[in-house]
């Protein structure tokens, strides 16, 4: 379609950098034809707004040009180009009602008064909004002001409108109704639409064609099918829509290796043992009897979706580490001459982490806490006394208040308190500690608190990232727990596969997952930006 | 409990309002007073008043007053609402600049921005008269039109400059029809305040005029040796004028509202 | 936007002219030797020199200060609870009161202190008030307490005001909320209320404590001929002797004093919201 259809908007190598020194755009090339519905799709930051504005004339380049109908517009003041702006929260005039707002541009250009009424006219008619128009645009609702300033921009009749971000002030519901309205808008005015904004899902919906552009580039330029089916990185492919992306190598042509197993695809043109990334769309995938699976995996969890299953199937486990947790019940001492109680607990620290060590950290390892008896209002402790050198052993510490309430707990300086369990590219790391009855009993959100007393985290080998704990795992009852030691294990998540069926399946239930050669999408290793 | 605090309240705020009245009944009183003392009321009279329309100076200081404080408001309503525009579209810097200098003469006692308006005339070898005392009272009241203009501007949906020029907008249109309509309230409180703060003036006025050029607030800090119950005539007709004013800027609106309230229909 | 900008270029040229250029003719004056014109000056610390040991102008910065700390203190202490009070009151009333207290300082700041020359007289009205009760004469004229209340009334207003509007735009549901916590009436007060208006309780400050220290017509309307503070002298410099190098030299002096004293204010205010946080 596009082909018959000539140029009117000629992005050339457009260069933005602001006076702090940012650079916004980087050297942008971009065609729009005509009568085409063009988005500009990116996460916010990404420079389609001040592309959008730039081609608005509110903006000039640093460097590049623009043609428009084959002539350069960079020094075409906004008021003389044959472009309308749909603004983001709309810019209406407040002081001016729907219809003089609606009036402006021809006012301005002072048309006769009965051409200025007929065309408003027709435009309120377009955007359904005839019985308002002497309403004060103040009062108008979000969708409604929407279409106000639509129509103010069409009214002018121009060769391209540009929206930026319009949906974004309205509401779900209304804003999917607004994109098959802004679709028939389109269709019928015939004008050239370049539409901003940061929802895939209204850029698949609406788009004739789709610029994907992120920290000032453009990454894919195509139709909405082509971005989905065929996108050439990960970042557009996780961008749109929802994706599994797995770590591949590709073999030869057609034949790439995932999960340590060869499958076919329809992927040319890479490297022999070239690393890629392959993507799934999840609704590609299937759920069969584990026998019969390219893939095998455990149901982790199945939601109900309507037309189908939103199923999670988990083809590894995930890393996790098992730690000690010795739990103590020491009575708080009492000092009745000053009407105080105090209470802590014995703690376990890594000879490495002595040095780190304040009184402040201390108090928070042994969880050492004063108060009145009487009121229960907490009192602060003043002095902490240890002799814990940086070498193993068992040492002693003394935490007293002002008023000479102390209390003493054993500090045990040990080797290797961490445990670190590596799997596949992850690798996790816990310590054994020491806890009291009622910090368990008293806990809000244990796992939490159990994460941070063990101090557990969990990394990629790959890139270094943080992995999150998703499972903490143990068996006493945190109401009931008495003295003694407990395992706690901490979990992270395992290769999972994103499954849109319509296969119901069991939660914990073995099974195969299924895929064609055509449905894989073989992708370079983006450069994460 | 809840009764007698609120007793309390009530005769605190009579007292605050005599105390705050008091030198203003008194004026008027004596205005009407029959003889030339300050201090005993005896009998109604307006010679004093008939004594003010045939005093020359009196009058001429009134009319100095009135011509500076009409020009200045005019005049620093303009240039302040064009410069808060022009700021409000600046780079930061230069909008922090011109704030800073704005806050000399707003945050300096009134006599350093006098004497060093009287230095710079004088080095300048400007004769002193109308024409200093008028660009003094510009050069103050800029400053507070800006301070009242500048939070509207910055509470402005910011595209809608941009807007105006996309529909075809001249940026001169854009201001007119778009802008200063947006602003308006603020423009009328900046030349609310420009003007009260320039009819009021006495310090800065009174270092910088000359050539027996005096407003009305000089004539009063000259004659106060003298007793010259001339001066309560010509406040109170001030004063009237000021309760005036301030009567139908507040009334007006709430008048207004009532009228529009009762023309349409309720939705 | 760049014609836009170029809206503010007159302005930053008339301020550099009228604004910028004059005061650097204070500091020029200040620090230069009395008698040369603009284009000989020679440089000199003599100025101030003279201020500092000269224990008569010391007595009379001393006697400014002092009288300026008192009136500020005076506006607060009374200020506060007016400003309360209307802020307790109900929207309409609170509209009333606010213009009623506006009113007065519409009429110009000289004639109403001339007004308070007639009623402080000997002879005036409130001393024959006084002698209804068999009291008085009190001399009235011509004594701190009148420089001092002629001060307290021009300015209070101010104080007022900005208390107020600190007051009127504290969310009541924090009252609620500190109630709802268990704090009584005082406490609520002492804990909320107070520390939120700290704003404007400096903002207010700053409003009295600057006009009032370099007042020069309420002392010499009030005070009589005889009672000088720093903005008399610095009339005298520049209107009687000529002296324009010693009375730059004395209004730098007071502006510092004053930029110092803002500078204090607001540490205290800055420190006075850190002790809240505790």
């Amino acid at each position: 379609m596009a082909e018959e259809k000539k140029k009117l908007i000629q992005f050339k190598n457009i260069v933005k950098s602001f006076e702090d020194g940012q650079v916004v755009l980087k050297g942008i090339n971009l065609d729009i034809y005509e009568n085409e519905f063009v988005t500009l799709l990116g996460p916010s930051g990404c420079g389609k707004t001040t592309l959008l504005r730039i081609l608005g004339g509110f903006l000039q380049p640093t460097e590049g040009k623009v043609l428009f109908d084959g002539e350069d517009i960079v020094n075409v003041p906004p008021y003389k180009r044959e472009i309308n702006t749909v603004f983001q929260k709309y810019a209406l005039f407040p002081h001016m009602n729907v219809y003089d707002n609606i009036a402006f541009g021809l006012t301005i250009k002072k048309e006769p008064k009965d051409v200025i009424e007929q065309k408003v006219m027709r435009m309120l008619r377009l955007v359904n909004l005839e019985d308002y128009a002497k309403r004060n645009v103040t009062e108008m609702s979000g969708g409604q002001q929407q279409r106000i300033a639509i129509a103010r921009a069409l009214v002018n009749d121009p060769s391209v409108l540009l929206l930026d971000e319009p949906l974004g002030a309205l509401d779900l519901k209304l804003r999917k109704e607004m994109q098959h309205e802004l679709k028939y808008i389109q269709e019928e005015v015939g004008i050239t639409f370049i539409f901003v904004t940061h929802d895939q899902e209204e850029a698949l919906t609406m788009s004739d064609k789709i610029v994907v552009m992120n920290a000032g580039e453009i990454e894919q330029i195509g139709t909405p099918t082509e971005i989905y089916r065929r996108p050439v990185n990960e970042y557009v492919a996780r961008f749109v829509g929802e994706t599994n992306i797995i770590d591949g190598v590709m073999l030869e042509d057609d034949l790439v290796v995932f999960e340590d197993k060869k499958f076919r695809c329809n992927a040319r043109g890479f490297e022999k043992n070239e690393k890629v990334d392959v993507v799934i769309r999840p609704e590609h995938l299937d759920i069969v009897p584990r026998g019969d699976g390219m893939l095998k995996g455990v149901v982790k969890s199945q939601l109900f979706k309507g037309m189908h299953y939103d199923t999670v199937v988990e083809t590894r486990v995930g890393t996790s580490i098992t730690v000690k947790m010795q739990v103590s019940q020491d009575k708080p001492v009492v000092n009745d001459a000053a009407g105080e109680k105090i209470s802590a607990n014995g703690f376990l620290i890594d000879v490495e982490d002595v040095s780190e060590l304040d009184d402040a950290k201390i108090v928070a390892l042994a969880s050492a806490e004063a108060w009145d008896s009487e009121t229960e209002e907490p009192v602060s402790i003043k002095t902490v006394v240890n002799d814990i050198k940086g070498e193993t052993g068992n040492y002693t510490v003394t935490f007293s208040t002002a008023a000479g309430t102390s209390i003493t707990v054993k500090a045990l300086v040990v080797a290797e308190n961490r445990v670190v369990s590596k799997v596949y590219q992850e690798e996790i790391y816990a310590m054994n500690f020491f806890k009291k009855v009622e910090d368990i009993q008293e806990s809000m959100a244990l796992d939490t608190d159990l994460e941070t007393w063990a101090s557990a985290s969990a990394w990629s080998l790959e890139d270094g990232e943080q992995v999150e704990i998703t499972d903490v795992k143990y068996d006493f009852d945190p109401e009931t727990i008495t003295p003694g030691v407990y395992d706690v294990t901490f979990c992270t998540e395992g290769y999972e596969y994103k499954v849109s069926t319509t296969r119901a399946a069991e939660e914990g239930s073995e099974v195969g997952l299924i895929f064609r050669p055509e449905d894989i999408h073989v992708m370079k290793k983006g450069v994460h930006r | 409990m809840k009764k007698k605090s609120s007793l309390l309240s009530r005769i605190v705020l009579v007292l605050t309002l005599l105390f705050f009245y008091l030198p203003i009944l008194y004026i008027i009183v004596f205005s009407f007073n029959d003889s030339r003392s300050l201090t005993k009321f005896s009998g109604f009279s307006l010679r004093w008043y008939e004594k003010m329309f045939a005093d020359p100076t009196m009058m001429e200081a009134v009319m100095y007053t009135v011509i500076v404080a009409v020009l200045a408001t005019a005049i620093s309503t303009i240039v302040g609402t064009i410069t808060a525009i022009g700021l409000s579209k600046s780079r930061r810097a230069v909008q922090l600049l011109v704030e800073r200098v704005n806050d000399l003469p707003v945050m300096n006692p009134d006599i350093v921005t006098a004497i060093s308006l009287l230095m710079f005339f004088s080095v300048l070898a400007v004769r002193k008269g109308l024409g200093t005392m008028l660009l003094a009272h510009i050069m103050f009241c800029i400053p507070y039109v800006m301070l009242s203009i500048t939070p509207k501007l910055r509470s402005l949906d910011p595209n809608l400059i941009d807007a105006a020029l996309d529909l075809g907008a001249t940026p001169f249109q854009a201001l007119t029809r778009v802008i200063v309509p947006q602003i308006r309230p603020g423009i009328i409180s900046g030349a609310l305040i420009a003007f009260t703060m320039s009819f009021d003036d006495f310090v800065i006025s009174y270092f910088t005029t000359g050539n027996g050029v005096n407003n009305i607030s000089i004539l009063v800090y000259t004659m106060s040796k003298r007793v010259n119950p001339s001066i309560n005539a010509l406040s109170t007709i001030v004063i009237l004028l000021i309760t005036l004013t301030l009567g139908i800027v507040n009334i007006v609106p709430v008048l207004r509202e009532k009228w529009s309230a009762k023309n349409q229909p309720v939705k | 936007m760049k014609q836009f900008r170029s809206m503010t270029y007159p302005y930053v040229l008339w301020i550099s002219v009228m604004i910028i250029v004059p005061m650097l003719l204070i500091v020029l004056y200040a620090f230069t030797v009395s008698g040369n014109d603009v284009l000989t000056f020679q440089f000199t610390l003599e100025n101030f020199h003279r201020f500092i040991t000269d224990s008569v102008f010391r007595a009379v910065l001393w006697r400014s200060l002092l009288i300026a700390v008192i009136t500020t203190l005076i506006c607060v202490l009374l200020g506060y609870p007016i400003a309360y009070i209307i802020a307790q009151m109900g929207e309409h009333a609170n509209t009333v009161m606010i213009l009623l207290i506006t009113m007065p300082t519409w009429v110009n700041m000289l004639v109403r202190t001339y007004a308070w020359m007639g009623i402080l007289q000997d002879e005036g009205v409130l001393n024959s008030l006084l002698g209804v009760f068999g009291i008085g004469p009190v001399q009235m004229i011509h004594t701190s307490f009148a420089v001092i209340l002629g001060m307290v009334y021009n300015f209070i207003p101010f104080m007022i005001l900005q208390i107020h509007t600190s007051l009127a735009k504290m969310d009541k549901s924090l009252l609620n909320a500190a109630n709802d916590l268990g704090a009584n009436p005082v406490q609520a007060f002492l804990r909320v209320t107070l520390p939120l208006s700290v704003p404007g309780i400096i903002s207010g400050i700053t409003l009295v404590f600057l006009p009032a220290v370099s007042s020069f017509f309420i002392p010499k309307l009030l005070g009589g001929g005889q009672y000088v503070l720093v903005g008399n002298i610095i009339e005298t410099q520049f209107l009687t002797t000529g002296d324009w190098n010693f009375g730059s030299a004395i209004s730098m002096i007071m502006a510092l004093i004053i930029m110092l004293s803002m500078y204090l204010t607001r540490k205290v205010d800055v420190s006075a919201a850190s002790n809240g946080k505790e």
